[in-house]
Parts: structure tokens; C-alpha cells; sequence
């Protein structure tokens, strides 16, 4: 019993400490100067979908510079992450290898988080299992390498924490070990929410997904996202945008996936799924299909998102910054 | 807290006990599956699901539950153990045991289902509703690759209670829908060794696997949570209608039917809504369908809520009984009088019980020794 009131005071107290604080207001789409801001870079892939790691590092570093309006990748990572810091990347690898996020594209990120002084053993590069991982291409490691690498595989806190309109058990990941979190998603259809980029990812680190995709996943998505374990430390966004798919989502489908051979990063997590969404449905148009909306699958979370103050939602308010 | 705990060592320790029963000499109905054994997340053994329809692109909607879920390639629905693998819905719980225990049938609660015999009680993980007040919250919202299962395939299972000496078997603990392949076969098996199979659950199921399987059960009891949309919309993530729908059918198949209510402080207590459910059970059921008022207790998601207090219960209990239905008890209160079976012709208790034990039982067959009435229900 007491354990259980213990963590409860202590998520409480947490949620509390950290929307008070500096660190919740910093990455607030409201008074920010980059909310709205999305930094777009080419990267280009070969006739197999594969890219070179050094196009990769070229691409993430300028994309995230230019969200950040930083000089470069290197200070664009300084600015968010320090040497303290216990950095969890979360993949988006629920499709498979044709339409996750690419091994080199994580490592470049990697690569610039280390940069910024995090250590090796503190930059964790996980997913919902370790099984996707290693469908996606990523080497699993517990230890050693320049990353560690392993899926949430069951590693839950052990009572649900409630947030708006749900009520989960978080990767313990999220809740208790890392201090900066970092979404890297892909650009992507999805059957019930419309979009899968980078709020929708964030799905991955709750133990019931399945209880909240009714109603285009809203404001479940959102919720999820608020919740002071994501919000208080969310400092980045980042889609691998090589290969995206505008239908027929969230698995993979080859005749609905197209080259958009874009990397898009942004401090506003918002924005970047409300760039995806534009995106997708102006692939869609040219396909001869109806806008998402119109499909009855608007990705409505986005707007709730805003709403929270997690980041600009309006399409007319984002801004396009090409590396 | 205590509840919480105890339920999960019991599971624990009831899957272990099986495993041990059981033992590598059991049926091995998959060559990489040995009976009783854990089954590892990585190799959930799958199986085609006997309820949907393939829908274009891929798609498949679930026509097990009223949820109708419309599933995409790659996703599982909403109970979270059916996944849609290219366009082919799968069951992931056929035969994957979280729990197996020996329970008294009265703890199910069947109170008019062979007195004092016990059931061998079997879940998945899963759940095809989220009650915020789940007592099995830590089996039944959680997908099978997240707890730890047992392969315990329909006759291993059946083995296992007739080893065991249990003359029924029940399914239970988190939502048989999810896995009503497994229900239904487990039945059939059941039925085959001359046991008794009898369902514990929320009623929330589409009425052809409904029909699919009531023939093949001894008793169904349905956990009524409420008797108003708005508590199975917001505690429930629930309808009321569709499971009115299952009592009803249920009823009219001749499925020996037992409902079960929790009583949730400032939610369900109204003595209005108790009296409109009452009603609506004499009206459409009949006033010997046996139902029970049970205490609630904090716990999952709905922690800042008092335990029900007995004064109200017993105020229900009246309610309910001045309707005209014949058979109320009062669940979860050990030691009251409403756990007592009252023959209704000429009040004389004919089954007098203390928790799930049976004290007294003076029946004379199926009628009350004192007046001769009949007493509904499945005695021997």
C-alpha cells in the first residue's frame, strides 16, 4: 500500500514540479520562438531505399539546425541535451524495415547527442519490443557500443497514471529513467488516427495502445503526450521521411509508399505531425483520393495537442525551414 | 491493497500449480508448445479467429463483440489479443492460460450452481471493456506478450479438473469474449469428460458467438455493472444495451443465468437505478434469475472512492427484493444474511452460507424441505 501511494504522491508531485518549471515552459509551443518550426533537410535514398550514413549525418544535423535555428547539428544538440542528461530516443519501427526509421538516420542523431557530452551508456534507443528493433535493422545491446539499443519488452511502471482521458502503466523508461526524450518517427497513413509521425509514436510506451484508438485516437494521442513523464522532457522530434507512405498505413504497403527523401525535425512536436498531415494529403490528392478528413480520419489529436499547449497545430502557423 | 496483492500471488502462484500439475506428459497439441509450460512474448502461438470479416485493403472487423472493431493490417483490436496479420484475423490467446485455479463456484458468484462443488477457473489476458474499478486489472488490460501464459490447450485443461477432482469448469477471472474460441472448445471438451462448463462475464459479446456457445454451457453469469449508459460510457468504455440484449438471449436459450452488480458509491447506488434494474430483470428475465449485490472495493483507477458501505447495500438489498425477485444476495460481505438462499414460498433459508462456504444446505433435491417449492437452479 504504501508503495502504491508513494508513487502516485510522486507522479503528482513530479507532473507538478515539472510544468511549473523552467524546463516545461522551454519546450511549450506558446511563448517559444521555435514553436511552429519545422527544419526540413534532403536525404536521399538509393533504388533499395538505402541511404549513405554520411548523407545521413549531413541531413539530420542540418535539419535539426535548422528547427533550432542553431549554427549547426553539434550546437543545435547542445542546446538541448547535456552531459547529465539520460537520453531516450523512441523508434517508430511498428511496419517493419521498408517504413521505420533508418539505422543511420538514428545513429546521426546518435552521433550529435554524443556530441553534446552524453555518454554512450545514458543515450538508450528504444522501442515497444526489442523483437521490432531488431526487425527494423537495429543491433540490440544492453551494453557497450555507442548506444545502448533494447525494447521496452514489458518494463512497466507497476500502477496506471492517469492523463486526461487515459490511464496506463508508462515504460519505466520513460517514467523514472530518462531525463530528455527525443520522438523519431516516419511520415506515415494511419488507419485510425489519420497520421503516425511523431505524437503517435509516443503510443508505444504505454502498456494499453489498444483501449484508445477510437475517435481517430483523440484526444487519447494527446493525452498520452501530456502526461508530465513525455512533456516535461520531450525536446525533440524527428522523422525519417526518406520513404513515406500517403494510405494503407500504419503496416507497410509498397504501392502506397513514395520517395519524399526529406529528414524533418522540430523542438515542437505539434507542428511536425501537422506538417505530416499536410504532406500526406497532398500525396493523397495527387492519387486521386480524399483528403483524411474527408476519409473520416482527420488526425483530430493534433489540434487537441495545441490545445494543451504542446505546440502549434495550425497549418498556416507552421514554418518551413529548409536546411 | 491487500486484494491487490493476494490476486496476483494467487494467479502466480495458481499458474505455477498448473504448471507443476501438468507437467511435460500433458497433451502437446503444437510441437513447440509442451503443456503447462510458459510460452515465451516472442512466440504467442496464433490462431485463426472464427469471428470477423475481411473488409478491403487488408482490413478485417471483428464480429465477436458489439465493439465491431475495424482492424488494419498490423494492428490488434481493442481487447488487444486479436491482431490482423495481412488481411487474416488472429486469436493470440487460444489456449494461453494467464491463470488456473480451483475456485468454490460460489466465488464465481453462481450461488444456485451445485452448492459447495468447486471450478476449475481458467483466463487469457484481455479485456474487450476497461472498468476503471477492475479487480483483474493486472491480467485483463494487458495484452498476452505482456503476462505471463501457460500453453493449456481446451483438453489439457480438462485433464487438469478431472485430475483435480473439479466438477465444473469456469471461465473467468479477465473477459471470456476475448477468448471465446478457447471458451467454446474448452466447453466442448468439458462437456465430452462430463464436467460442467459454466462462463463468468461481462456480457458483452455479439449475439452469434453468443448462440455459438450457450448450448454447450451449464450456467453464464453476467456482470451488469450498471443499469444506466452513462456509467458504462465513462467507468466502462462500455454499452448498457448490447448487454441487456446478452441476458435476454441468454435467458431465452435456457442458460441457467446469474447477474452480478457492483455497487459503486455515488455512481450505481441510487435505489432509482436499482429499482429500474430490478424491473427490467422481473420484466424480461423472470423474477427467479438470482442476482447479486456485491460490495465495491478501491482499486486500479478508481482509488478515490470509499468501499461501498454495507447500510447502503442492505438498502439496495431491500429495493431490489421489493420488486419481486426472488433470489438477492449480497456479495462481499461475509457473515450477512443476504449470502443466504430464502426459499421464496415460505422464507425458510435452504442454503446458509459464509463467504464461499456452504454451512448449510437442506434442499431436498431441488425443492425446499419446509414447503415443497421448487428452487431454480442446477443442484445436482
Amino acid at each position: 500500500m504504501s508503495d502504491r501511494l508513494t508513487r502516485r504522491d510522486l507522479a503528482r508531485l513530479l507532473g507538478v514540479g515539472l510544468l511549473a518549471g523552467p524546463l516545461g515552459a522551454a519546450t511549450r509551443g506558446g511563448g517559444d520562438a521555435r514553436a511552429g518550426t519545422v527544419g526540413i533537410a534532403p536525404l536521399a535514398a538509393d533504388e533499395l531505399g538505402q541511404v549513405a550514413a554520411s548523407g545521413a549525418l549531413i541531413a539530420v544535423s542540418a535539419a535539426i539546425a535548422a528547427a533550432t535555428g542553431a549554427a549547426s547539428g553539434e550546437a543545435a544538440a547542445a542546446r538541448l541535451f547535456s552531459a547529465g542528461d539520460t537520453v531516450g530516443i523512441k523508434l517508430s519501427c511498428l511496419a517493419g524495415r521498408p517504413l521505420s526509421p533508418r539505422r543511420e538516420v538514428v545513429e546521426a542523431l546518435v552521433r550529435l547527442i554524443t556530441a553534446a557530452g552524453v555518454p554512450a551508456g545514458r543515450i538508450i534507443v528504444f522501442e515497444r519490443s526489442s523483437r521490432e528493433l531488431q526487425r527494423a535493422g537495429l543491433p540490440l545491446r544492453r551494453s557497450g557500443g555507442p548506444y545502448l539499443c533494447y525494447g521496452i519488452d514489458n518494463d512497466y511502471d507497476p500502477l496506471p497514471s492517469d492523463s486526461g482521458a487515459i490511464g496506463s502503466c508508462f515504460a519505466r523508461l520513460v517514467s523514472t529513467h530518462c531525463t530528455a526524450l527525443v520522438s523519431v518517427g516516419v511520415v506515415k497513413d494511419h488507419d485510425l488516427a489519420g497520421v503516425s509521425a511523431g505524437l503517435k509514436n509516443w503510443y508505444g510506451v504505454i502498456h494499453n495502445p489498444n483501449k484508445y484508438h477510437d475517435n481517430n485516437c483523440d484526444p487519447y494521442v494527446a493525452d498520452v503526450v501530456n502526461h508530465p513523464f513525455i512533456r516535461g522532457k520531450l525536446k525533440l522530434t524527428l522523422l525519417d521521411g526518406v520513404t513515406a507512405q500517403y494510405h494503407g498505413g500504419p503496416a507497410f504497403r509498397a504501392r502506397y509508399a513514395f520517395p519524399l527523401h526529406r529528414v524533418v525535425a522540430s523542438m515542437d512536436p505539434v507542428a511536425v505531425d501537422a506538417w505530416a498531415w499536410r504532406v500526406l494529403d497532398s500525396e493523397r490528392r495527387q492519387h486521386g483520393l480524399p483528403s483524411l478528413a474527408e476519409a473520416k480520419r482527420p488526425p483530430r489529436f493534433i489540434a487537441t495537442a495545441a490545445k494543451y499547449g504542446l505546440g502549434v497545430g495550425d497549418p498556416s502557423r507552421i514554418r518551413e525551414v529548409m536546411a | 491493497m491487500s486484494e491487490g496483492l493476494t490476486r496476483r500471488r494467487l494467479v502466480v502462484l495458481g499458474a505455477a500449480g498448473v504448471a507443476s500439475l501438468a507437467g511435460p506428459r500433458g497433451l502437446a497439441a503444437r510441437s513447440e508448445l509442451e503443456v503447462g509450460k510458459p510460452v515465451s512474448p516472442d512466440a504467442l502461438p496464433a490462431r485463426e479467429a472464427s469471428w470477423y470479416k475481411r473488409l478491403p485493403e487488408r482490413r478485417v472487423e471483428c464480429q465477436l463483440c458489439p465493439r465491431g472493431c475495424q482492424v488494419a493490417d498490423a494492428e490488434r483490436g481493442s481487447c488487444g489479443v486479436r491482431e490482423n496479420r495481412g488481411g487474416t484475423y488472429y486469436t493470440l490467446v487460444y489456449g494461453l492460460a494467464c491463470t488456473v485455479h480451483v475456485d468454490p463456484i460460489e466465488k464465481k458468484p453462481f450461488f444456485h450452481v451445485l452448492p459447495g462443488k468447486t471450478a476449475l477457473s481458467y483466463a487469457t489476458a484481455g479485456c474487450n471493456v476497461e472498468c476503471k474499478f477492475c479487480q483483474n486489472w493486472e491480467i485483463s488490460q494487458f495484452r498476452p506478450e505482456q503476462v505471463r501464459s501457460w500453453w493449456m490447450p481446451p483438453k489439457a485443461l480438462v485433464n487438469l479438473a478431472q485430475r483435480l477432482g473439479t466438477p465444473l469448469t469456469a471461465a473467468t477471472y479477465s473477459e471470456p469474449v476475448v477468448f471465446w474460441e478457447y471458451v467454446r472448445d474448452a466447453a466442448h471438451a468439458a462437456r465430452s469428460a462430463g464436467l460442467r462448463p459454466t462462463v463468468v462475464s461481462n456480457g458483452y459479446i455479439q449475439e452469434k458467438p453468443l448462440r455459438d456457445v450457450l448450448p454447450l454451457l451449464t450456467a453464464y453469469k453476467v456482470d451488469l455493472k450498471s443499469f444506466r449508459e452513462r456509467f458504462y460510457k465513462e467507468l466502462v468504455r462500455g454499452e448498457l444495451k448490447p448487454v441487456l440484449k446478452t441476458l435476454e438471449v441468454a435467458r431465452a436459450a435456457g442458460a441457467w443465468v446469474e447477474i452480478v452488480v457492483l455497487i459503486v458509491p455515488t455512481w450505481n447506488d441510487s435505489e432509482a437505478e436499482a429499482r429500474d434494474l430490478a424491473r427490467w430483470v422481473k420484466t424480461n428475465l423472470g423474477p427467479d434469475v438470482p442476482v447479486h449485490l456485491t460490495r465495491f472495493h478501491p482499486t486500479y483507477r478508481l482509488t478515490d472512492l470509499p468501499p461501498t458501505p454495507v447500510t447502503k447495500l442492505e438498502r439496495l438489498w431491500q429495493v431490489v427484493r421489493s420488486e419481486g425477485l426472488h433470489f438477492v444476495y449480497l456479495g462481499n460481505v461475509p457473515g450477512h444474511p443476504g449470502e443466504n438462499t430464502v426459499c421464496p414460498g415460505c422464507g425458510a433459508t435452504v442454503i446458509k452460507r459464509l463467504g464461499y462456504r456452504i454451512l448449510d444446505n437442506r434442499l431436498k433435491g431441488d425443492r425446499c424441505p419446509d414447503c415443497n417449492r421448487k428452487i431454480p437452479g442446477v443442484w445436482s
